[in-house]
């Protein structure tokens, strides 16, 4: 059905401003990085919502299907291979963020991003 | 003698920018360019609004000037807002994003 | 040979893998990563132009709607990414020779960096699929990161983390974009989406047309270092080793062009467009500039300086005609070499007297008269100074402006490269000119003897380019009026 749909796409947009509200607001660095991870699932949801098609069967061709029958019911397989993709480098870039947090982390003692991300080009411009 | 006293006071504010450490001619004089680029060059751009309409463009142009020059020392101003913490860096993506989106798709046919 | 064209990504990105894997095999890693990165700027040089196929699946003609569809990851080469991919190659070539003869013990994963974002740059400029492009702008994001986190200075690994953070915000609403036009015309293929958006297949006014620009604009100008993202960018060119720093910022302005052209071929008929692009350029000339103008540390400087310029290219690229563009191009392949120089000149003098504060140099030019002298003329380059060939892009540019009836923007121009030249004459003074401080301590070394070889290439090319533009503008020139 196509509320189907419809929910799946309310749902990404949700977890979209979710995430940039995280980004903005939310101090600790680990639960800021889970609402930024949030936008790319998002953005992963509303392309799988794209291939979606209202009592479609899975696009693999079987031997013995009719091939134009499967051609007007199949769903639409580009954007899952696309978001396949995508899901893995949203992983890999999630592992880099969350290893240089752990780096960070040893050497401040502290997770807020006030103290660890702040303006370093004081300090670093004169230090005798 | 008014305006001399004001843009002397510029050159004073100036030493903050540069503390800690020692404030040395070149950079002052850098930084006194800097505030004249900006003003120049944005009052210049605004000059550009004439291709939507002319009236604008004069009332935004003499609005900014008077606004910019009043305003000196501009330079430490703009430094504090491209500071490197990751807040004002995503504050500022942020908002731009939200301006982007909203001009866009509000605006993008009256271009 | 079109086999050689899918040969420009797989070679460095086996190589990457290679050298990663292998790395404790200390003498063999340096003579592999040199064989490789020589072989670099050749395989552009020897191939011909063509279309790649992935999979051999040629394009297919629906028969119904007379309509040409791409089914396969398709890579056009052609005389623009034969030039800038050869010029990414040696700039690669250089870095990686640099490195090699810096330290005596390799680093496999650093080296393994370099390799896979020059890869993952040359299939950016190569490919005809956004989301192909998209993929290899994740695996660039990931490659930057790690060649800043890599370096040994101070506050690397802050740095690298916020451009992580930002990244994550930018990338995903590209990502975004291109879904909005995949479920426009249900494809990924560029030339497809082109052709969907030119025959009025896709209602060009609609607003998810526009949603999906204003998005996929996002991501560019996160991809570019344009404002908002200019402070960052310039952060993370002062963070890296002087020679990454200086294949970082080709990264960037390669990626700059090869999203900006792909923008410009689906988006060119909304006059929005270019709007945004010049607006962005605009902010981006005046901010980096008149920042660049107030930094003590050189290395922060020639970062904005680099911002700054990009907002020349994307000048270029908004006017839109056909000069214009052609212009923005050369100026964009000027910058690479130009502000590669900068970077390892910059980087030898850091290399010399471990300081990057300004107010802590002075008289260098006694201890090191050939790098002050190659820094000159390089810094000469970037502000337009004749014969070199920052002038003859600038020139062409103005010229450009003043042909589409926009006079402020050439005097903009004109302005900010005199801005430019001003920030390089007051760090250039300060660096080498003033007499040396008595605190600064300079304990007889020498510059490495690459530095001064890969700065001189780059200079040769400077000058050449200067001299006789047209071996370079003629070819991007045709290419323009292709894709207009």
């Amino acid at each position: 059905m196509a509320q189907t749909q419809l929910a799946i796409l309310f749902t990404s947009a949700a977890l979209v401003v979710i995430g940039l509200y995280s980004a903005i607001f939310i101090d600790n660095i680990i639960k800021k990085i889970i609402g930024i991870s949030f936008i790319e699932e998002g953005a992963n949801l509303f392309i799988v919502a794209i291939g979606y098609k209202p009592g479609g069967v899975v696009p693999i061709l079987m031997p013995g299907m009719d091939t134009s029958w499967f051609a007007t019911n199949a769903a639409y397989p580009l954007p899952f291979g696309l978001v396949l993709t995508s899901i893995v480098i949203g992983a890999s870039t999630l592992a880099v963020m969350l290893a240089l947090v752990m780096v960070l982390y040893r050497r401040y003692g502290t997770l807020s991003t006030s103290v660890m991300l702040a303006d370093t080009s004081k300090q670093e411009e004169y230090d005798e | 003698m008014k305006l001399y006293d004001q843009i002397f006071n510029v050159v004073k504010q100036f030493k903050k920018l540069f503390s800690p450490g020692p404030v040395t001619n070149a950079d002052v004089s850098g930084s006194i360019t800097a505030e004249i680029f900006i003003i120049v060059s944005l009052v210049l751009a605004a000059l550009l609004l004439r291709h939507v309409s002319v009236l604008l463009a004069g009332l935004v142009t003499l609005i900014l000037a008077v606004v910019l020059i009043s305003n000196i020392p501009l330079i430490p101003k703009f430094k504090i807002e491209q500071e490197d913490s990751l807040e004002k860096m995503l504050f500022y993506a942020v908002i731009t994003l939200a301006i982007i989106v909203t001009f866009i798709y509000w605006g993008g046919n009256l271009v | 040979m079109n086999e050689l064209i899918p040969l420009m990504v797989i070679v460095p990105l086996m190589a990457a893998l290679l050298i990663s894997a292998f790395s404790k095999f200390n003498k063999a890693t340096k003579v592999f990563a040199f064989v490789v990165a020589l072989c670099l700027p050749v395989i552009p040089i020897a191939s011909h132009y063509g279309l790649h196929y992935f999979g051999g699946y040629a394009p297919v003609m629906d028969n119904v709607t007379n309509v040409m569809y791409h089914p396969a990851i398709t890579y056009s080469f052609t005389f623009l990414q034969q030039i800038f991919i050869a010029m990414l190659g040696l700039l690669t070539f250089l870095v990686v020779f640099i490195y090699l003869t810096k330290y005596k013990k390799v680093s496999g994963p650093y080296l393994f960096l370099l390799f896979l974002g020059t890869a993952a740059v040359t299939a950016m400029l190569l490919t005809d699929d956004i989301f192909h492009m998209f993929v290899f702008f994740e695996i660039l994001a990931l490659a930057q990161v790690g060649i800043v986190a890599a370096s040994s200075i101070d506050y690397s690994y802050e740095m690298a983390l916020k451009y992580m953070v930002l990244g994550s915000i930018g990338s995903p609403m590209m990502l975004l974009g291109i879904g909005f036009l995949l479920a426009l015309t249900g494809s990924v293929n560029v030339t497809d989406i082109a052709a969907a958006v030119h025959n009025g297949l896709v209602d060009a006014t609609s607003p998810v047309f526009l949603l999906s620009l204003g998005l996929i604009f996002f991501g560019w100008l996160y991809a570019s270092g344009l404002p908002p993202f200019h402070t960052i960018k310039s952060g993370i060119y002062s963070k890296a080793e002087p020679h990454g720093a200086a294949l970082l910022q080709s990264f960037t302005v390669v990626s700059m062009i090869s999203i900006v052209l792909i923008m410009f071929r689906i988006y060119s008929s909304l006059p929005i467009f270019e709007v945004l692009v010049v607006f962005f350029s605009i902010l981006a000339m005046i901010l980096g500039v008149s920042l660049a103008l107030t930094q003590t540390d050189f290395r922060r400087m020639i970062g904005f300086l680099a911002v700054g310029e990009l907002g020349f290219i994307g000048l270029g690229i908004g006017l839109g005609t056909q000069y214009a563009i052609t212009a923005g191009l050369f100026q964009a392949l000027n910058e690479i070499i130009i502000t590669a120089l900068l970077f390892i000149g910059f980087g030898a003098i850091v290399n010399a007297t471990d300081e990057v504060d300004t107010r802590k140099l002075g008289g260098l030019l006694a201890y090191h008269p050939k790098v002050s002298i190659m820094l000159l003329i390089a810094g000469l380059a970037m502000a337009g100074v004749p014969p070199l060939s920052g002038f003859q892009s600038k020139l062409m540019l103005v010229q450009a402006s003043l042909n589409c009836g926009f006079p402020e923007i050439s005097i903009l121009a004109i302005m900010v490269s005199i801005a430019t030249f001003v920030v390089f004459v007051k760090t250039y003074y300060t660096m080498f000119l003033k007499p040396k401080p008595n605190e600064l301590e300079l304990e007889k070394k020498e510059v490495p003897r690459t530095m001064i070889f890969a700065m001189g290439v780059l200079l040769i090319i400077v000058i050449l380019l200067g001299v006789f533009p047209d071996i370079v503008t003629a070819g991007i020139s045709n290419f323009v009026g292709g894709i207009l």
